[in-house]
């Protein structure tokens, strides 16, 4: 980063309540020896992080969750959602949502699409604040840990879908519920509702995407995202190791059919939230 | 083991004494054979009687076996620990391939037929494994290695020679265990961070900050050590106990951190050599200057009973809430 831990924790104590610092204090991670957990989270940068995008999450998309008591306090899990936005503010505002909503604090772990580490500045942030590129590596230490990951299994494709395709939920990949049976975790299925308003996309350019390693880069008709209404839903935790063994875990068939239980459970937590909404911005 | 008899080749380089020192304090140790490219008179242990100390080409497979088959045979060495490794990022060619891998290749094919021999240690590096953006922050023991047809012989010999090694791991009577150490930072271990710290001011790529790994000399001797008396086999990665972002290690050893775009690094680097004479190839550092890659001691913490205990010490160290 350009500036050190010390850097972020001052800025941090300058913006966030001083509830919320003290609530921080006993925020849980795996401290590698110098401050920094092995993928390069700092509780300084996590402060510095919910400091920044805490008045989004108030005030610009005045953001209205439900069912935080689904949300496991200790040990491993995978939160699953849907994922759309062009840009990935509802991760930031899930990742604000859980923070916020649990005691002790619990900073889940995004696991993002292998260009973002290579993003220079936008890498090296993401990581200070708990996102690791998702490679089966990375969430194989962190559920070992007891960590708790945060997996968008539509990838990509969700975020830069059309804007006519909105709310219409890609194919899952398999690799949250494989993980979840292998490391025994729960599938916590979470939607988020209002970030596929919040910037119409034009168009899609796979050219542009290229020089930054990026499948496509979205073109949206706002050059900022739209002030709409976050409403984000949690869902009953999917149990998929109390019914499977660990071997299951190499069963295609098993982690296929889990994973669409998952995008189920996620679909009707999007209609949920669609229906008691009042509209884009309210 | 009682009374052992242990031969240590790369016995000059800074780890080579650093575990000659400590075998010599180990009671369990009853004799060590010290190999060295270097006149003998050069090297010098305490305690004599306990060490023999002899200059071997490597190089060469005869010199090797004559070595094997005669000092080491006399000795009854029963355990091999095998050091020997160029340290120049820049010393290229078939002297270097040889001393590099066909050595390694050389000492496992006679070792195996050797009436004394019955374990090989080999020091292997961090740098076998590859550092990319989709690939695992924290690498365990079946990360892919570093395989690639650009990378520099300095990478390609540790990859042939640990892969040697590995090869041969079940095929032979022979208990063969491969050390892949975190990266050393101290003079005379061919430390490229080490030699990259030596200038006042550090360039750095610009919008990148990953984290490493470091290990210090104490520790590696302590891996050694464990390697030596136990008898377990396989591969096993030896993280070191600091680990921290480039910045932060920068700043830690008192040096000035500059980001830079990164297209500069590569030649300023190469100016830096030209002028100064470093050893720091920024072409063969350049994926682990963007991208993290934190060994997992676990298997060796379960196995070995190794744990990182002797963190580096900083010249430059902040206060924790300062870091």
């Amino acid at each position: 980063m350009p500036f050190p831990p010390a850097i972020a924790r001052a800025i941090a104590l300058s913006l966030l309540d001083p509830d919320e610092v003290e609530r921080l204090r006993n925020l849980h991670f795996d401290d590698a020896g110098h401050g920094y957990d092995p993928f390069g989270m700092h509780p300084a940068f996590v402060a510095l992080g919910l400091a920044l995008a805490g008045p989004l999450y108030d005030r610009y998309f005045r953001v209205e969750s439900r069912g935080h008591e689904h949300i496991p306090r200790s040990g491993p899990a995978v939160l699953a959602g849907n994922h759309s936005g062009n840009l990935p503010f509802d991760g930031a505002m899930v990742w604000v949502d859980v923070l916020r909503h649990t005691d002790p604090p619990r900073v889940p772990r995004p696991a993002a699409d292998h260009f973002v580490p290579a993003l220079p500045w936008v890498g090296t942030f993401f990581a200070r604040g708990g996102v690791v590129g998702g490679s089966r590596g990375n969430a194989r230490a962190l559920l070992e840990s007891g960590a708790m990951l945060m997996i968008f299994p539509e990838g990509t494709p969700g975020i830069i879908k059309p804007w006519k395709e909105r709310y219409q939920l890609r194919r899952f990949t398999v690799g949250h519920a494989e993980m979840a049976i292998r490391h025994r975790a729960p599938i916590v299925p979470f939607a988020v509702v209002g970030a596929e308003e919040q910037m119409p996309q034009l168009f899609a350019s796979k050219l542009l995407g290229r020089p930054f390693g990026i499948p496509a880069v979205p073109i949206p008709a706002t050059p900022i995202p739209l002030p709409v209404r976050y409403h984000i839903r949690y869902g009953e935790p999917i149990r998929a190791h109390d019914e499977h063994p660990p071997e299951d875990a190499d069963d295609p068939e098993v982690v296929r059919r889990v994973a669409d239980q998952v995008r189920d459970a996620v679909a009707a937590l999007v209609e949920r939230g669609l229906r008691e909404r009042r509209g884009i911005f309210r | 083991m009682k009374g052992a008899h242990i031969l240590v080749t790369g016995a000059a380089s800074t780890l080579g004494e650093a575990l000659i020192r400590s075998l010599l304090a180990d009671s369990r140790v009853q004799h060590v054979l010290a190999v060295t490219g270097r006149p003998v008179e050069e090297v010098c242990f305490d305690e004599p009687d306990r060490v023999t100390v002899i200059q071997v080409d490597l190089r060469r497979s005869r010199r090797v076996h004559d070595m094997l088959f005669g000092p080491a045979r006399d000795l009854g060495v029963d355990v091999v620990v095998h050091l020997a490794m160029h340290h120049g990022a820049f010393r290229e060619g078939s002297g270097v391939h040889a001393y590099n891998v066909e050595a390694t290749r050389s000492i496992i094919a006679l070792s195996e037929r050797h009436p004394t021999i019955r374990r090989l240690v080999v020091r292997s590096d961090a740098a076998v494994y590859q550092v990319q953006r989709d690939l695992p922050v924290l690498i365990s023991e079946d990360h892919p290695l570093n395989m690639g047809g650009s990378a520099p012989q300095w990478v390609r010999d540790r990859v042939e020679a640990d892969v040697t090694a590995c090869t041969r791991m079940g095929l032979s009577p022979l208990q063969i265990v491969v050390l892949r150490m975190a990266e050393i930072l101290a003079p005379g271990t061919g430390s490229q961070l080490f030699d990259y710290l030596e200038s006042i001011v550090c360039l750095r790529p610009a919008g990148y900050d990953p984290m490493v790994n470091l290990l210090t000399l104490d520790d590696a001797v302590v891996a050694l050590q464990k390697a030596i008396h136990s008898d377990a086999v396989g591969v096993f990665n030896v993280p070191g106990a600091d680990t921290l972002p480039l910045s932060a290690c920068i700043r830690k050893w008192g040096r000035i951190g500059v980001p830079i775009p990164g297209a500069w690094m590569t030649p300023l680097y190469r100016v830096r050599r030209r002028v100064t004479g470093h050893d720091f190839r920024y072409g063969m550092n350049r994926r682990r200057f963007h991208y993290s890659g934190v060994l997992d001691g676990t298997r060796a913490r379960e196995v070995l009973g190794y744990v990182p205990s002797h963190p580096v010490d900083w010249p430059a160290d902040a206060p924790a809430e300062d870091e």
